[in-house]
């Protein structure tokens, strides 16, 4: 299980943070005395900060280039600033990834996957059960048979099996499928999800999605 | 200043001159004195009066004239006290004095309401910063516990935040000297960006998004295009309701000097008549109070930002059947260099 770390000075929104990342079934970690946020920073054991910008003592700027003199640990600059410059400006200090609040909580829990998938924190995932995975080729094959999956399978398919055992909710698959300009409507995503279905049961695993009713899907 | 209205003026004085030439030529017949004495006295009055008029009207006119010449010519007509040469009669002075004072009591009053101005745009540009932060916490919020809230809060949450980022857009709009950074953005990043945030509305109201040959890069600033597209997609969905079938098709043409986005709809379309209009400040049109919600503000902010940008920006439409707005990039080595 990743940990992420959260440095913001805003109590109820890093109340909210928390409560949203340990649901994405994320660890979490609170940094809440600001007058020795960089050693906390340096000390902790976390796999990806999540940094606000505007903070009591050291701003996050600061704090993040000292950070870097000798940590490499992943951070996502959180901000309410708006302008190019800023973006610039905290890329150039040492930054992986950049969210302008108000942040729309899904494509948050994206850019955090996204990171922590670049700095290859996690390890993508080539193999389910029996089945391998070839991305590239976009199929899934048992050495024996084969299945192609669209796109938009594979997106759905790659989802569930980064948090294979938990609940992915329909509005996470529906992030995922437009950030990568599938933009497809609620009918679409169910059509999507019951031929990737279809599909795994013809490769031998049938039942292997499961509906949670009002929840999302979950991956056996 | 002509030499007849200046005459005009001076008529009274050489009316009067005349009455004391023939006075005093009256009493000089009356003191018997010689004729040709007479007319040598008079002719030698005449002849400094006539000088003394040429001489002033001469001096004058230069300078009266030099003024007008560099007030026609001037942009901006309060510099002309810049540029006057000290005259050398009172009258000018004076003038120029009084010039000299007006310009500097005008400057003033000017410079405290820029000062005003300029404080009220950086507070408008703090507030909505912070206003960011609990809209913030609220959609965490509304996410962390969904089945309290459902999506109709969030909805009006995000248009909340769409209401100040038109007000951030609009104070940065206004003034040049804000920061933004033109580079080479990738199109399909920005769209699939501004579709992500729309995701919600766009289901919401049914309207199927259509994407194709967005694999260009364009010089601009991202965030500010984000933005535009923003507001394209929110004007669309106010006015694509009812329709059958709605849909936003958003494609780009990469030219040799320039690339084109082309973002259509099939929604009511303008009016003709209206068409001209649209990108002026507080324009709302037949659409606009017809569907309501309109400020007019939306694409006079999008104009805006496009000047600054460079870009250009243009409208085709038919009513009832479809509206395109298109956006030109240049390709121009002059930003990046």
């Amino acid at each position: 299980m990743n940990k992420i770390c959260i440095v913001e000075d805003d109590e109820p929104m890093r109340t909210e943070l928390c409560a949203l990342l340990k649901n994405a079934g994320y660890e979490t970690e609170e940094l809440t005395d600001f007058s020795r946020s960089l050693d906390f920073l340096r000390a902790t054991d976390a796999d990806l900060i999540l940094l606000d910008i505007n903070l009591p003592q050291m701003n996050g700027e600061m704090l993040l280039r000292e950070l870097r003199r000798n940590s490499s640990t992943p951070v996502i600059m959180l901000t309410s600033r708006t302008s190019e410059m800023d973006e610039a400006l905290s890329l150039s200090s040492g930054a992986d990834d950049y969210i302008t609040k108000p942040y729309h909580p899904t494509i948050l829990l994206l850019h955090i996957s996204a990171v922590l998938k670049r700095t290859s924190r996690v390890q993508v995932r080539t193999t389910y059960r029996n089945i391998e995975i070839n991305v590239a080729k976009g199929c899934l094959s048992t050495g024996t048979q084969e299945q192609i999956l669209t796109k938009n399978e594979m997106i759905i398919f790659q989802l569930l099996l980064d948090r294979q055992g938990e609940i992915v909710t329909r509005d996470a698959l529906m992030t995922a499928l437009w950030d990568n300009d599938e933009f497809v409507n609620d009918n679409a995503l169910s059509v999507n999800v019951s031929r990737l279905r279809t599909k795994l049961a013809a490769i031998g695993c049938p039942d292997a999605i499961e509906t949670r009713k009002k929840m999302g899907y979950i991956l056996l | 200043m002509s030499v007849k209205a200046y005459a005009r003026e001076r008529v009274g004085i050489w009316v009067i001159y005349g009455a004391l030439s023939l006075v005093m030529g009256i009493f000089l017949v009356a003191f018997r004195i010689q004729g040709e004495l007479i007319f040598f006295l008079l002719m030698m009055m005449w002849a400094v009066v006539i000088g003394t008029e040429i001489w002033e009207l001469c001096r004058k006119k230069q300078f009266y004239d030099g003024m007008l010449r560099s007030l026609a010519e001037l942009d901006n007509k309060y510099l002309i006290q810049e540029l006057l040469e000290q005259p050398d009669f009172l009258e000018g002075q004076i003038l120029c004095d009084v010039l000299h004072e007006t310009n500097k009591s005008m400057y003033e009053h000017v410079a405290g309401y820029r000062q005003q101005n300029r404080e009220f745009q950086e507070f408008i540009e703090l507030w909505v910063h912070e206003i960011k932060l609990p809209v913030a916490s609220l959609s965490l919020m509304m996410h962390n516990h969904r089945s309290e809230f459902g999506s109709k809060a969030l909805e009006q949450l995000r248009r909340i935040d769409s209401y100040t980022d038109t007000v951030l857009y609009f104070a940065r709009a206004e003034h040049a000297e804000k920061d933004y950074l033109i580079k080479p953005v990738s199109l399909k990043r920005i769209v699939s960006n501004a579709a992500l945030r729309n995701r919600e509305d766009l289901l919401l109201h049914g309207v199927r998004l259509e994407t194709e040959q967005l694999d260009v890069q364009v010089l601009t600033d991202g965030k500010w295009l984000e933005f535009i597209l923003g507001q394209f997609i929110a004007n669309s969905l106010r006015y694509t309701s009812g329709k059958e079938d709605p849909f936003i098709r958003i494609t780009a043409k990469d030219l040799s000097d320039r690339t084109v986005l082309h973002f259509y709809d099939n929604g009511i379309g303008i009016p003709a008549d209206d068409l001209p209009h649209i990108f002026t400040k507080s324009f709302t049109g037949h659409n606009g109070r017809v569907f309501a919600r309109s400020t007019g503000m939306g694409l006079y902010i999008v104009r805006n930002l496009c000047n600054r940008l460079g870009h250009d920006i243009s409208v085709q439409s038919e009513e009832g059947k479809y509206t395109e707005l298109s956006i030109t990039f240049r390709k121009n080595d002059f930003y990046t260099r």
